[in-house]
């Protein structure tokens, strides 16, 4: 069970890297809804006991969620926005991958020093949950583009829920559905954002909205 | 029969500050209210004893309580009797007819000042006391900002805002402490917890802000001189007091740590001297009053540390009188003081300016105004036969026989004595330079309007100001009862009767008094039988004097604003006479509220600076707001981490 869980997770960080690298649009929301799929799975290895229907159905929503729904949301969004690549990252693509792999590196590092769980040393939930998180912030900082954050923002998401698997036994189910639930509508509601800052700028370069501040 | 009187006051302040568009109705149910205030703290001082009660229902969680005693009584004494008198004097000071728009304004304030005060002195519940001092600071400032189209007006309303809430602050953080020390809110004899020693230096902050406290003073001069006057009256004379009030509370409540009787007794002395020095040198005779009310405060807190140290010492003999004293020099300054402010309140509604050396020769035209304002002047000089000269009499019999009893702190107490009798001749050096540069020689400028005596609105209550300094200063013994049982209440130890000489001294200044009636009738007749004569004073032989030739404020202070110059920094514009056929010359000169000037906007302009900085943060760019975010997340975890370690 835990070779799979473990390679599972380590798919999911291989394909931060996949995330950071690229400057289509397209594949980076790719790569986050496979992302969000692999992770979705997650729950089901994890519980050694009897499967209940709560549990699968908990994994249906979040692999639809994330696998599907949300990535629907941003390829309509990009097709509004019409634009298909990011072109002038604050970090340039190589540097982004060169800080994908250190915070990969730091995430094992941190997690060796965390005071864990015996039953969570072995595994890569941890340092997994950490690199997200911190690959997250990095596509945050160093996109310009409205669509690469939301990305960004997802694999953060991703890492939080990964986090919160840890604590699968402790957190009931209706927690978990309200957290996807949100972030569906967060989604959602970025979406209709994106199409505003488009219409109301012309482009979808954040930078532009320095123009807001006092 | 408190009760009725004392919630009748409250329902009547209530009811006057919803009533400030009708004048006749607001006058008669803020007297009404001042009045039963009066009756009720009459009660307490008379043989009514203590009077306390609580509510049967709750306020944000506590339970209302009031407590009334002999030291609440006796401040309750001023807040109504000014009260009432000021709102006298504001109907013809500040009417309708001549300020439509803040008129009724400022009726309502005044009522929510007088209202606030009253609770303040008579809540026993910390929280309820800070929400009785928030009414209390608000009000003031809305009343000192009343005249709110005059751009300095604001600043001082700004000043005394800012300042009121940074002793508010400390007063917040007072009142918690030592509801987290005791367990509960409310407020009462807490001797016997040591621990809360230290809470006193923290009181003493708080309430020294609104005192005007030497260093704390900063924002007085300022609201005090551009507040309209009847506001300043009330404020010097009587809000001030609620930082002495709170002073003398909690030293009487609290246990006190060693040294507070030392370090109270210092920043009185050290008040005392420099607000005077101060007063000395001011052009406008409103904030010379204002730095003269720093000066008093002075006097009142050089009392009360001495009463601190005679009762750590257990010397029940000095510390007593002194503190008598203390507390009648709190009912003294707020007499004569409120009569000073009323009175530069007429020469202001008469000339329209607060500059003295655009005044002069007044007497003949603003007779009532320049003798009542001289018989104030007297009193805050601590002449004899008035009401100044008996409570600092009683100080200075304390600090006297202090060091006559040979103690161990007999020694230190001499310089006190000293800067206090220093204190005094330089106050008297500033009202004779207040009532001879404003009201004695010529005009010093051309006057347009002619300048007209105040009418009877304005005249009355200013007469019975000094009507009551006269009953004080001529009649000691009977003033001298309320302070005692005030001071018992203050260390209910110190009981009996009070070894002052006071019946002796009342006779003497009855006739000193006879005797200067008897001198001013000779002096009168002699006057008016050889009749006046016009003619120049000597005039060093120069043909063509000029009422500009006349000393002016700033030459009469001269040489004590030298002496004190490492403290008032004076700036000083001087255009030397040069030449044979010299040209024009110049000699400007300004006194700056040196601590204001030289401390706090200095610091002021640091934090502007800071803030300035931060400001650059804030550039738009969500990028980086996001790196803000990471590194706060970044810092929180290390902190987590390494301090979980």
């Amino acid at each position: 069970m835990n070779e799979i869980l473990n390679l599972l997770t380590g798919l999911a960080v291989g394909l931060n890297l996949l995330a950071l690298g690229t400057s289509r649009l397209r594949l980076l929301i790719r790569a986050v809804a496979a992302q969000g799929v692999l992770l979705g799975l997650l729950p089901l290895l994890l519980e050694h006991g009897a499967m209940d229907w709560q549990l699968v159905f908990i994994t249906i929503a979040t692999v639809a969620g994330k696998g599907f729904i949300i990535p629907t949301l941003l390829h309509r969004a990009m097709r509004t926005a019409n634009i298909a690549r990011e072109l002038e990252p604050f970090i340039g693509y190589i540097s982004s991958l060169l800080l994908g792999a250190a915070a990969t590196i730091a995430a094992v590092v941190i997690a060796q020093h965390l005071p864990l769980f015996p039953e969570h040393v072995g595994s890569l939930l941890v340092p997994g949950a950490i690199a997200l998180i911190l690959t997250g912030f990095i596509l945050l900082i160093g996109r310009t583009k409205a669509i690469s954050q939301v990305c960004g923002y997802l694999i953060l998401e991703n890492g939080i829920y990964l986090f919160g698997l840890l604590l699968i036994h402790a957190t009931p189910m209706l927690v978990e559905f309200g957290i996807l639930l949100d972030v569906t509508v967060g989604i959602f509601i970025i979406g209709i954002i994106v199409d505003r800052i488009q219409r109301a700028f012309d482009s979808l370069d954040t930078r532009k909205l320095t123009a807001l501040h006092e | 029969m408190i009760p009725p009187f004392f919630f009748g006051s409250l329902a009547c302040l209530c009811l006057a500050i919803l009533s400030g568009r009708f004048p006749r109705l607001w006058l008669a149910l803020v007297l009404s209210g001042a009045g039963c205030a009066l009756i009720s703290a009459a009660q307490v001082l008379g043989d009514a004893g203590n009077w306390a009660w609580e509510a049967s229902f709750t306020l944000g969680c506590q339970t209302p309580q009031f407590l009334v005693d002999g030291i609440s009584a006796l401040f309750l004494v001023p807040v109504s009797v000014i009260g009432g008198l000021s709102a006298v004097y504001s109907r013809e000071y500040w009417s309708d007819h001549h300020h439509p728009d803040s008129a009724p304004r400022g009726r309502s304030w005044s009522a929510a000042l007088i209202l606030g005060m009253i609770l303040v002195l008579s809540l026993a519940n910390g929280l309820h006391f800070l929400l009785a001092w928030e009414i209390f600071a608000i009000s003031a400032y809305f009343l000192i900002t009343l005249d709110n189209t005059a751009p300095e007006t604001r600043k001082a309303g700004w000043l005394y805002l800012a300042a009121s809430h940074a002793g508010t602050m400390i007063l917040f953080a007072f009142f918690s402490a030592v509801a987290a020390r005791t367990g509960s809110w409310a407020l009462g004899p807490m001797r016997d917890q040591a621990a809360l020693a230290p809470l006193f230096w923290l009181a003493l902050c708080g309430f020294g802000v609104k005192a005007g406290l030497f260093p704390l003073h900063v924002w007085l001069p300022s609201a005090h001189a551009n507040a309209p006057s009847h506001v300043s009256a009330l404020m010097s004379a009587v809000a001030i007091k609620m930082g002495v009030y709170g002073i003398v509370r909690f030293s009487a409540w609290l246990p006190l740590p060693p040294g507070a009787g030392w370090v109270v007794l210092g920043l009185g002395a050290m008040s005392a001297l420099l607000g005077i020095a101060f007063a000395m040198a001011q052009n406008d005779f409103k904030r010379l009053l204002a730095y003269c009310s720093v000066e008093n405060i002075g006097i009142i807190l050089t009392g009360l540390g001495l009463a601190i140290l005679a009762m750590a010492n257990g010397q029940a003999a000095w510390g007593r009188v002194a503190l008598c004293g203390t507390l009648l020099h709190v009912w003294n300054h707020s007499l004569f003081k409120s009569l000073l402010f009323l009175g530069a309140g007429s020469v202001l509604h008469a000339t329209g300016t607060r500059d003295m050396s655009r005044l002069g020769g007044l007497w003949r035209f603003l007779p009532w105004t320049a003798s009542l304002f001289a018989l104030g002047s007297a009193a805050v000089s601590g002449l004899p036969p008035l009401n100044g000269f008996v409570s600092e009499w009683m100080i200075y019999l304390g600090l006297i026989r202090a060091v006559a009893a040979k103690g161990p702190v007999s020694g230190a107490i001499v310089p006190s004595v000293i800067v206090l009798a220093a204190a005094g001749a330089l106050a008297l050096a500033a009202f004779a330079k207040a009532v001879a540069i404003i009201f004695l020689g010529a005009p010093r400028t051309r006057r347009t309007a002619p300048v007209q005596e105040c009418g009877w609105g304005m005249r009355a209550p200013m007469l019975v100001l000094a009507g009551l300094m006269l009953w004080v200063g001529l009649f000691p013994a009977m003033a001298l009862g309320p302070a005692a049982i005030a001071a018992t209440a203050w260390n209910p130890g110190w009981s009996g009767n009070v070894d002052i000489p006071v019946f002796h001294l009342g006779s003497l200044h009855l006739l000193l008094a006879c005797g200067l009636l008897a001198a001013a009738y000779v002096v009168l007749r002699k006057v008016s039988r050889n009749g006046l004569r016009d003619s120049l004073t000597w005039d060093c032989g120069y043909a063509a004097p000029t009422t500009h030739m006349q000393y002016t404020s700033g030459s009469f202070a001269g040489i004590v604003t030298r002496w004190f110059a490492w403290i008032l920094r004076p700036a000083r514009l001087v255009r030397k006479v040069r030449g044979q056929f010299p040209e024009k010359a110049l000699y400007l000169e300004r006194t700056p509220e040196t601590v204001l000037e030289y401390c706090i906007h200095p610091l002021g302009r640091g934090v502007g600076l800071l803030a300035e900085g931060a400001k650059k943060m804030q550039h738009g760019r969500l990028h980086l707001y996001i790196l803000y975010v990471f590194a706060g997340v970044v810092a929180l975890g290390g902190m987590a981490f390494w301090g979980g370690m």
